[in-house]
């Protein structure tokens, strides 16, 4: 049994009851008095030189109350990182992609919008629009941005040791070429907002985002306002993975539509508008060079990367550095060399999406460490606990693993599939393999250079006293942030989880930087932890004056003060406290005093009791260019086996069975931890299988739609057994850390290393579809390679 | 996406459903489900003026099961033929085609008329019904007339119905003792697919242990409408189902067939696949024939 009352169990969702019944209030179910309808109007080409916009006659639609282009919303720049914005909320000299913003409208309904929207009548002039990293990088291509020669967007060039120099000490070396596909996040709800500029020119948006922080922000600089006329208050979320992590045109037309009518302004994307906003994973080209030692030291890693990133930057520079760093671990790898390009291309932006950046190179890496351990006749177990790192290892581009449990995890999966029994005696058809990962628990720094808390949190204790509220910016989107700051809370004041409630997802709580970077259980756990614990105290200084008894002889518990002595006399207490409550029948009775009576107690002696707690992170990483990205206070790390079935005269995969261990440090909420780590394996599960994002000629997607973009259905995921690996983490709240992104890391490679132990046959892209798979295994019977 | 604006009608019999279609002709479209229909509305791939409903019409829900042919009425969900013990016994492979339509929420709407309508070159359910040789009613005002399935796709998304007719019912004769067939629908994932190539088949042997008498192959996905493959079938005619006469009609079907490109699957997987799927469709065919006295 733990020492803890409510950390650690599987207390359900605070969220359940009303998500079950459809109570939850989600962005689509507000609405305002007096409330217009936007629309966008968005490029159909994917690059053209824009000659005129004339908007008269979308003005002149009976029902119109505002139409706006780049003339009224100005060419403030903006985008994700400060060091490449590169977006205006609308087009002005030229187009960049099939989708790009053009104009916007509010009207009375939806219906009016739309029709003035296709009222508006844009002359436009054709440019060679290019569609593949091949073309845009062509010397003398024509440049979607002027300054970027080739179309590169951002380049990284890092090297840790001398790669070179180690390769020659290697008994073996090889390189492999991996591809990956464009993806979409598929969350369940679109994006969905409503802005609200008001007579004395605050603006309120109420937005589906993931952080409402950097929305705040964002909104504030383009719009022209001061941050402090802006608050974002987020609703509940369906789902962001990624793509919610940054402002939207549509949240930026809802706020200039808000404050050009001065009344509220609701905009919704369809799900095809969600495919061209996109800002999910990008496409990666990996080529990866590794060498080993006989025994499977590991001694050197090369790593070239292109990825294709569309039009902007968004968070492109992020990712192509996490493209290299993910690397680092969680293996000891002395020498590692990395080259990574992000392309500029005439399609829809990519930017972060669960497991940012890391998700491609480590299913490359891991596919090449099973070939590589196949090679020196090793079990590929054994090749990766020869090489893995341990709690207190700092990687070769100092990531520092203050705890980790990967050993741990490894054994984990290898008992819990019955590795041993089956590795190698399965028949032909039926496979089994094995990957690793690891993943920051929050990113080391604001995505703005700044020495702002990365989450501050404020609780106040009701006055009556029985009710804990806790105040925070962080962003519930689904994966029950809300629940655990509740139970950190809950925990570190000694109440029970009943008496707690959160309010969460507006910036006016404080600040928070949301739910990206698998940041909030360590970071925001830690600011509520803080602020717990800052109540705490000042209870029981009031009780310690009032008893006259040492602070340090008083503890909460359970919702009960806990004296050390006997001899504490708290009758005075209790008996004011039913003095002011003649009349209740839920009166405090029993031999111990209650926190409501001691929390009622400090309010008489102080005034309203208000704890605050906040976090950043120490000073993270090198110096050395590009340090920043890939540092965390704490990283989690996971093993995962998979099985599988090939059809082998369809190509068809049937994945029978997945194994995942998670190490997430010292586990909240142990049902929402094992749901992570299921939504997850399923996240990979169709990125392995299923998912890409298909374009024609002319740059427009064929498949923007749930029908035609395959996600797993509940028929495609097989039961997962999933583990949780607890370390200690000395830099998490409680011993906390992520589980929300590391679970994905390893589950494409285990599928393709399965795939592999099935047919014999290796696939270095993605998806791995039936005609991918049949293929393949065509090609090798028709090159008379009849090797099982 | 908004739907456009249209009026809609809700006739209680299929005399009326008639009578407004003989008046309003092409600027109306029959809707049942709607799980076609709406979406290519929204999409403005069609704008009809008027929408006839035929969800009041009672008696296009009927599935009759006793003497004579099985006839199913034309609003007859997915999910109601896909649950119907009786035609799970007797027609197997509809069945099946059935219970993969879609998803459970898109069977619980679509209707087995709406299905054929559509004509779509993957839909699930005329590759096992052709096999079967099912015919369909074709009403109007003025009359009534029936066409083979085979005879009744024109090309994606056409039919043989004209403007002012209703497609009422689809009959099935019942098949005699020693007959079976089988359907396989090929996709990317377990449900909520569409087809990269389907196929049904039918066997009728003469005795148990018998010759094959008739069979009937037919491909979905792989032409603009579902397709029968008159080479392959002959191959079995005759002959006594063996394996290796499977593979051979396999092998005829895939050479005999014409598929194209798409962003869906390329040519070369798809008669690949013909080949493996025919193979497969016979013997669950062979294999219920020899059960089905």
């Amino acid at each position: 049994m733990s020492e803890y009352s409510i950390i650690n169990t599987r207390a359900p969702r605070l969220d359940a009851p009303d998500k079950a019944t459809g109570r939850a209030t989600f962005i689509d179910d507000l609405n305002m008095p007096g409330m217009l309808f936007g629309a966008i109007l968005q490029s159909p080409l994917a690059h053209a030189k824009i000659l005129n916009i004339d908007t008269s006659r979308a003005k002149k639609l009976p029902g119109v109350k505002a139409v706006v282009t780049a003339e009224e919303a100005g060419l403030v720049k903006y985008g994700v990182s400060p060091a490449r914005y590169d977006e205006t909320l609308y087009c002005h000299e030229k187009v960049r992609y099939v989708g790009d913003e053009i104009a916007a409208v509010a009207a009375v309904d939806l219906e009016t919008a739309l029709e003035a929207v296709s009222l508006i009548r844009v002359d436009y002039d054709d440019l060679p629009a290019l569609f593949t990293i091949e073309e845009a990088m062509v010397e003398g291509a024509p440049a979607l941005h002027e300054g970027f020669p080739q179309n590169i967007c951002a380049e990284v060039h890092q090297e840790f040791g001398d790669v070179e120099a180690a390769f020659n000490e290697c008994d073996l070396v090889r390189t492999d070429k991996f591809i990956s596909k464009r993806q979409d996040a598929a969350f369940i709800e679109p994006h969905g907002c409503i802005a609200d500029y008001d007579l004395s020119g605050h603006l309120t948006l109420h937005t589906s985002t993931q952080v409402p922080h950097y929305v705040m922000r964002t909104v504030a600089m383009v719009m022209g306002l001061p941050v402090g006329d802006v608050r974002v208050v987020k609703p509940y979320v369906g789902g962001g993975f990624g793509p919610k992590a940054e402002a939207t045109p549509l949240e930026m037309s809802a706020c200039i539509l808000s404050m050009k009518t001065v009344r509220p302004v609701k905009m919704n994307y369809t799900r095809e508008q969600v495919f061209l906003h996109s800002r999910a994973r990008h496409q990666f080209i990996h080529t990866m060079t590794t060498g080993v030692k006989k025994d499977g030291t590991l001694m050197a890693l090369k790593n070239e990367c292109y990825l294709d990133g569309g039009a902007y930057t968004s968070f492109g520079i992020a990712t192509v550095y996490y493209a290299g760093s993910l690397l680092g671990g969680p293996y000891k790898l002395p020498n590692m060399k990395y080259d990574g390009w992000r392309i500029y291309t005439n399609k829809p932006v990519c930017g972060a999406q669960r497991g940012h950046g890391g998700v491609a190179a480590r299913a490359a890496w891991e596919h090449q460490l099973d070939i590589i351990a196949e090679e020196l006749g090793m079990d590929p177990i054994e090749l990766r606990l020869k090489n893995v790192m341990v709690a207190g290892d700092t990687t070769c581009n100092e990531l520092n693993m203050s705890s980790l449990g990967m050993k741990e995890c490894v054994e984990a999966v290898r008992q819990g599939s019955k590795w041993n029994a089956k590795r190698g005696k399965m028949p032909r058809g039926k496979g089994i393999g094995m990957a690793c990962g690891f993943f920051v628990s929050g990113a080391g720094y604001p995505i703005y250079r700044s020495d702002t808390y990365h989450s501050t949190v404020l609780i106040k204790l009701s006055e009556d006293g029985g009710t804990v509220n806790v105040y925070t910016g962080s962003a519930e989107i689904g994966q029950g942030s809300d629940t655990t700051m509740a139970m950190i809370a809950a925990e570190a004041l000694g109440v029970r989880l009943d008496d707690v409630r959160v309010a969460s997802g507006d910036t006016e709580f404080g600040v928070d930087l949301g739910a990206y970077s698998s940041r909030q259980t360590l970071m925001t756990g830690h600011a509520t932890k803080e602020a717990a614990e800052d109540v705490k105290r000042q209870v029981l200084e009031v009780l310690s004056e009032k008893l006259n008894t040492p602070v340090d002889g008083i503890d909460i518990k359970d919702g009960l003060i806990i004296f050390k002595s006997k001899d504490v006399d708290f009758s005075a207490i209790r008996a004011r406290y039913i003095k002011e409550h003649r009349g209740w029948s839920d009166l405090p009775r029993g031999n111990d005093l209650t926190f409501r009576e001691a929390a009622r107690t400090a309010y008489l002696a102080r005034g309203s009791i208000v704890g605050t707690g906040k976090y950043k992170p120490p000073e993270l990483g090198g110096k050395y260019k590009g340090a920043a990205v890939g540092t965390s206070p704490a990283y989690g790390c996971s093993a995962q086996v998979v099985e599988v079935t090939v059809d082998m005269e369809t190509g068809k995969i049937t994945v029978d069975k997945m194994t995942d261990a998670h190490d997430c440090g010292f586990a909240i909420n142990r049902t929402s931890v094992e749901g992570q780590m299921q939504g997850s394996l399923c996240m990979g599960l169709g990125e392995a299988m299923f998912e890409e994002v298909k374009f024609d000629e002319d740059g427009r997607i064929l498949n923007a739609n749930l029908g035609e973009y395959k996600i797993p259905t509940a028929l495609d995921m097989p039961n997962v057994e999933a583990i949780i690996v607890e370390s200690n983490e000395p830099n998490g709240p409680f011993g906390a850390k992520e589980v929300g992104e590391g679970a994905i890391i390893p589950t494409i490679p285990a599928i393709l290393n399965a795939v592999y132990d099935a047919t014999g046959v290796r696939i270095n892209e993605l998806p791995l579809t039936p005609e991918r798979v049949y293929m393949a295994l065509k090609a090798k019977v028709e090159k008379g390679d009849t090797r099982d | 996406m908004l739907l456009p604006k249209f009026d809609f009608h809700e006739p209680t019999t299929i005399e009326e459903a008639c009578q407004i279609m003989a008046e309003l002709g092409q600027k109306a479209k029959l809707i049942a489900g709607g799980t076609d229909l709406i979406v290519n509305m929204k999409r403005k791939v069609l704008s009809p003026e008027h929408l006839v409903s035929l969800s009041r019409i009672d008696a296009l829900k009927n599935v009759d099961l006793s003497d004579g042919p099985l006839r199913i009425g034309a609003c007859v969900t997915a999910a109601a033929l896909a649950e119907s013990e009786g035609i799970k016994r007797t027609f197997s492979a509809f069945s099946k085609g059935a219970s993969v339509l879609g998803t459970p929420l898109i069977r619980n709407l679509a209707t087995i008329a709406g299905n054929l309508v559509s004509a779509r070159p993957a839909a699930d359910l005329p590759p096992s019904l052709m096999a079967y040789g099912a015919k369909v009613v074709l009403k109007k005002s003025a009359g009534e007339r029936s066409v083979a399935l085979e005879d009744f796709f024109r090309g994606p998304g056409q039919t043989v119905v004209g403007k002012d007719e209703i497609l009422t019912e689809i009959l099935i004769d019942k098949p005699l003792g020693y007959t079976g067939a089988g359907y396989i629908k090929l996709g990317v994932r377990k449900t909520l697919e569409i087809s990269l190539v389907n196929v049904a088949a039918f066997i009728s042997l003469d005795s148990q242990d018998g010759s094959i008498q008739r069979a009937r192959i037919v491909l979905g996905a792989v032409a603009p409408i579902p397709i029968r493959v008159p080479s392959a079938e002959q191959i079995l005619v005759g002959e006594k189902p063996t394996e290796t006469l499977f593979v051979r009609a396999g092998e005829t079907a895939a050479q005999d067939s014409r598929p194209i490109d798409d962003f869906r699957g390329s040519a070369e997987y798809r008669r690949d696949m013909i080949e493996v799927l025919t193979r497969r469709a016979l013997e669950m065919a062979f294999n219920e024939a020899r059960s089905h006295e």
